[in-house]
């Protein structure tokens, strides 16, 4: 099956069985994604399918033949990070860490629809994603920073 | 060869002291640093420490990077999976691993004949649901999951326990036990004359309150990944404590200490869970020697929930007794804990003896072996439950007296550590209590009340709005937040004049590099950037202890302001004979030497360029703490909820919390750290509750969606503020703890608001829908 990861065509020789979270952490070593429970109930592994979040958990690789997934390395690098990233580091939105690329992921797909989004709206989208350390109002914070830099990177 | 006398009077610079660690008190020997630095007091100038510097692991996080034991992944690695009985207690007869031995890709399965008795793996006689049975290795972590389903096991069922009152009728639940009384009997702490106190009472209240059996839940599970070279083990932990892991390995599997080596890069959250090695680091050890293979072990969601660990639960019968104006005369509890097979830590009675100033006190816990997985520490273990009964008793103190609830609490402050009879190295509660009220605006709050209720009739429309009441609570926490030692720090200034900080710790994601660096920072002088932290490798860093009970920041820190003290100290001397002057005429600033009342200087690369491999280093350790006075973490917190009396939902519209924790390093990771504790406070007050099936002993919700935590919608406004200051008293660097104390009020506070807006009582935690609306028609259960 051929589909595109983070802007790459990729070939892979896989079962019907295997996920897109296997596919990207094990098969291709993307270990950026996260698996916390594997049977979506918290978030950690979502992605972006043609620009959709989804479980990676929960997604046949095989239904993703022809896509585009997008993950965490597909955002920025630590050097160069978007402003999503940015904008986490800056207020502090991860703890631990390990939810935060799903998050990161799901407010990624957010902000593509909504250029100016309430908190109401930051929390209707993100509330797929469980974070243990208790993060929230920071992530919130997060994101609508990152929204306002990005209007007014383009509007300036 | 019998063992070394006991050094009671152990002489010179290696001393026997008290440490307490979770509630408990330890005996330790402790080495006396080589010298003490002044200590910072509250005016000092300082420059990184208490900045609010960026998290310095953050853009490895936020690129989902940083280095988890997960996302370990060694040349040919195997996966492990575990299978786990299904029910609480019973005698395998049969365990048939035919069919998981022969599915494509599996590599190996061990029983308990295969495993060092010391791991203490896979016990035939079941005494828990989610108890390793067997193991399975694989390929990968696909196959080993579905070889791991083909194991067949046939048990004789036994009789169970999962209650305390079941486990006090029926025999023992596990073989080595007399009976099923943690300690053999209950524990029972007195202080005065209870008894005595509650005959003469002016004003006695009692209540029964209980709190659920909560689970960590940690975002990446338990799990190691081992390799082997000859006799040489190298594991990949996610750990709250990698020096402990090292010795449980070691001792389990019966190999040198120093064979092993234990790496842990990032961890994704632990909160108690993980002190300890467990069956997943045995299993991947055994696994990866058997297959000359390295082997993870990664505990799936289930087990995860299953058995690594709870808070369990409690159900708590507290008496008070006061004067009239409102002095409390006698606290008297009664407790029963089921406590799971094993890992008894702190109960909910220590909290009964240290919060109010209380002539009489006693507590009398009923801990239990039962057959459920055992406890584990979560977050601030017993206090955490304890101030639940025990505020929920004083509000109806209050109510009794006619006496404000935070009225009540400013007359009841102590301002001693009562246990030990000794002064507090600081303690700043009712400055807590006055700035949270100021906050959350208890005064008003009357006002506030009749405010929103016309706010929702008018945007209801006239009668509706009436179902939704508001109401106020206060609670408080005091927690032992001195750390100690013996913990370690070395520094090495690299010949590009970086500084290499090493230390033993591990990072949780409070902040743990951060905190080093800046604190090395400020010690030598340099910038931050210029500062680099080296934690989570036994082969790479000195000791340091777990990270738990608060304390990696109050016992890390000064031992390494004292390395970068030491390492400064070389510099000058360096610098000094470079420029030709005394080293006290120089000093250090923003990564340079500067000779004062001049402008010449040197940056610190310049000294270390021209020293070429002479390296410049620094030893830290940390001295005891001050054996005369108890090193605590205070604060408040005040919960504003609103409960629709139609439907039961309660929702947190604000937490307001303020607490004395000491010098504050770094003001942002602190209010992280406070705002995650008031959350898991907040899941444990309204959501949180492993559900036990008492007929047959099973957990009912072991995954994420049906054991239910905090998401993004359930998030109040949370106002997270820490007094400024500083406890120079309990160490040079001025710092207490802040991990546990944040969670402490949280559930206690919500429930007080709950009770202030219903007018009645809900004294059984987590307040969901059902409970309030149970309580509103007058049957709580």
């Amino acid at each position: 099956m051929n589909l595109s990861i983070n802007s790459q065509l990729v070939a892979a020789d896989i079962e019907g069985s295997t996920t897109l979270l296997e596919l990207l952490r094990e098969t291709l070593g993307l270990t950026g994604t996260k698996r916390a429970c594997d049977i979506g109930e918290c978030g950690a592994c979502t992605v972006l399918v043609d620009g959709r979040p989804v479980y990676a958990c929960l997604t046949l690789a095989h239904a993703c033949a022809g896509q585009a997934v997008r993950t965490i390395e597909g955002l920025g690098a630590p050097g160069a990070p978007d402003a999503l990233q940015d904008a986490f580091v800056a207020e502090d939105a991860a703890q631990c860490g390990f939810c935060t690329p799903g998050q990161l992921m799901a407010a990624t797909a957010l902000l593509a629809e909504n250029a100016d989004p309430s908190d109401a709206d930051v929390v209707a989208a993100l509330s797929g994603n469980l974070c243990r350390c208790g993060t929230y109002p920071k992530i919130v914070r997060a994101v609508r920073r990152a929204a306002a830099t990005l209007r007014t990177q383009t509007h300036g | 060869m019998a063992d070394p006398p006991k050094s009671k009077g152990t002489k010179g610079r290696f001393i026997t002291t008290t440490v307490e660690v979770e509630g408990r008190t330890e005996q330790r020997v402790v080495e006396l640093p080589a010298f003490e630095p002044e200590p910072w007091g509250a005016d000092a100038q300082l420059t990184h420490v208490g900045a609010r510097a960026i998290r310095i692991d953050g853009p490895l996080k936020t690129t989902g990077r940083p280095g988890y034991t997960t996302d370990v992944r060694r040349p040919n690695q195997a996966y492990a999976s575990i299978v786990r009985a299904t029910l609480p207690r019973g005698r395998i007869t049969l365990l048939d691993l035919g069919a998981a031995r022969t599915l494509l890709g599996v590599l190996d399965v061990i029983v308990a004949a295969d495993v060092p008795s010391r791991t203490r793996l896979f016990n035939p006689e079941i005494t828990y649901t989610g108890q390793p049975i067997a193991a399975v290795c694989a390929t990968t972590q696909a196959i080993a999951d579905a070889a791991a389903r083909l194991v067949r096991v046939t048990v004789d069922a036994l009789p169970f326990a999962v209650t305390v009152e079941q486990a006090l009728e029926l025999g023992p639940v596990r073989a080595r036990l007399e009976n099923n009384l943690v300690g053999g009997a209950p524990l029972i702490v007195e202080r005065g004359n209870v008894d005595a106190a509650l005959a003469r009472a002016e004003v006695t209240v009692t209540r029964e309150v209980r709190t659920p059996c909560a689970l960590h839940s940690a975002m990446e599970p338990h799990c190691a990944v081992a390799e082997w070279d000859g006799d040489h083990l190298t594991v990949w932990e996610s750990t709250q404590g990698i020096y402990r892991v090292r010795d449980n390995v070691a001792k389990a599997l019966g190999i040198p200490l120093t064979n092993v080596r234990v790496i842990c890069q990032a961890m994704g959250g632990g909160f108690g869970a993980k002190n300890l090695a467990g069956p997943h680091t045995y299993i991947a050890a055994i696994f990866a020697q058997r297959l000359g293979r390295a082997v993870a072990c990664v505990v799936d969601r289930a087990g995860e929930q299953l058995d690594t660990g709870n808070r369990p639960s409690s159900w708590q019968r507290i008496t008070l007794a006061a004067t009239r104006a409102g002095q409390l005369t006698a606290i008297d509890l009664e407790a029963r804990i089921p406590i799971g097979v094993g890992g008894a830590e702190g109960g909910p009675g220590n909290i009964y003896h240290e919060l109010y100033a209380c002539p009489n006190v006693r507590t009398r816990e009923t801990s239990a072996f039962v057959n459920t997985a055992a406890m584990a520490a979560f977050r601030a273990p017993g206090h955490a439950e304890g101030s639940v009964g025990l505020e929920i008793a004083l509000n109806a103190l209050a109510l009794e007296l006619g006496i404000d609830p935070l009225a009540l609490r400013l007359k009841n402050i102590a301002t001693r550590d009562q246990k030990k009879d000794r002064p507090y190295t600081g303690n700043r509660l009712d400055e807590c209590y006055e700035e949270g009220a100021r906050r959350i605006g208890w005064h008003e709050r009357e006002a506030s009340k009749g405010a929103a209720l016309r706010a929702a009739s008018a945007q209801a429309g006239g009668a509706r709005g009436q179902h939704l009441k508001r109401g106020y609570g206060v609670a408080a926490q005091v927690w032992s937040t001195g750390g100690g030692p013996p913990c370690y720090c070395n520094i090495r200034f690299n010949i590009d004049g970086t500084a290499d900080v090493m230390a033993g710790s591990q990072d949780l994601g409070t902040g743990t590099r951060t905190i080093l660096a800046q604190v090395a920072a400020e010690a030598l002088g340099h910038s931050l950037d210029g500062v680099r932290a080296v934690i989570g490798d036994t082969a790479s860093a000195p000791y340091a202890g777990n990270s738990w009970g608060s304390m990696t920041v109050a016992s890390l820190a000064p031992a390494v302001r004292m390395a970068a003290e030491d390492a400064r100290r070389s510099l000058l001397e360096a610098a000094a004979g470079l420029l030709s002057v005394s080293p006290n005429d120089l000093e250090t600033r923003n990564g340079r030497v500067m000779m004062r009342d001049t402008d010449r200087s040197l940056s610190f690369a310049e000294v270390t360029g021209k020293l070429g491999n002479v390296m410049i280093q620094g030893q830290g350790s940390r001295g005891p703490n001050p054996q005369d006075a108890g090193i605590v973490t205070t604060g408040a917190q005040f919960a504003e909820v609103e409960v629709d009396t139609e439907t039961g939902v309660v929702r947190v519209l604000r937490i307001v919390a303020v607490h004395d924790a000491g010098r504050i390093v770094n003001p942002t990771l602190a209010e992280s750290q406070l705002e995650g504790g008031i959350i898991q406070g907040l899941g444990f007050a309204l959501f949180e509750e492993r559900r036990l099936d008492a007929r047959l002993g099973l957990p009912l919700n072991v995954g994420l969606h049906d054991y239910k935590m905090p998401t993004h919608a359930d998030i109040p406004v949370i106002d997270g503020h820490f007094l400024d200051g500083a406890d120079p008293t309990a160490n040079h660097v001025g710092v207490r703890g802040i991990a546990e104390p944040a969670i402490i009020p949280t559930a206690p506070a919500i429930a007080g608001a709950v009770a202030d807006a219903l007018g009645v009582e809900v004294n059984e935690l987590p307040l969901t829908p059902w409970r309030v609306l149970g309580a509103l028609r007058g049957n709580p259960r």
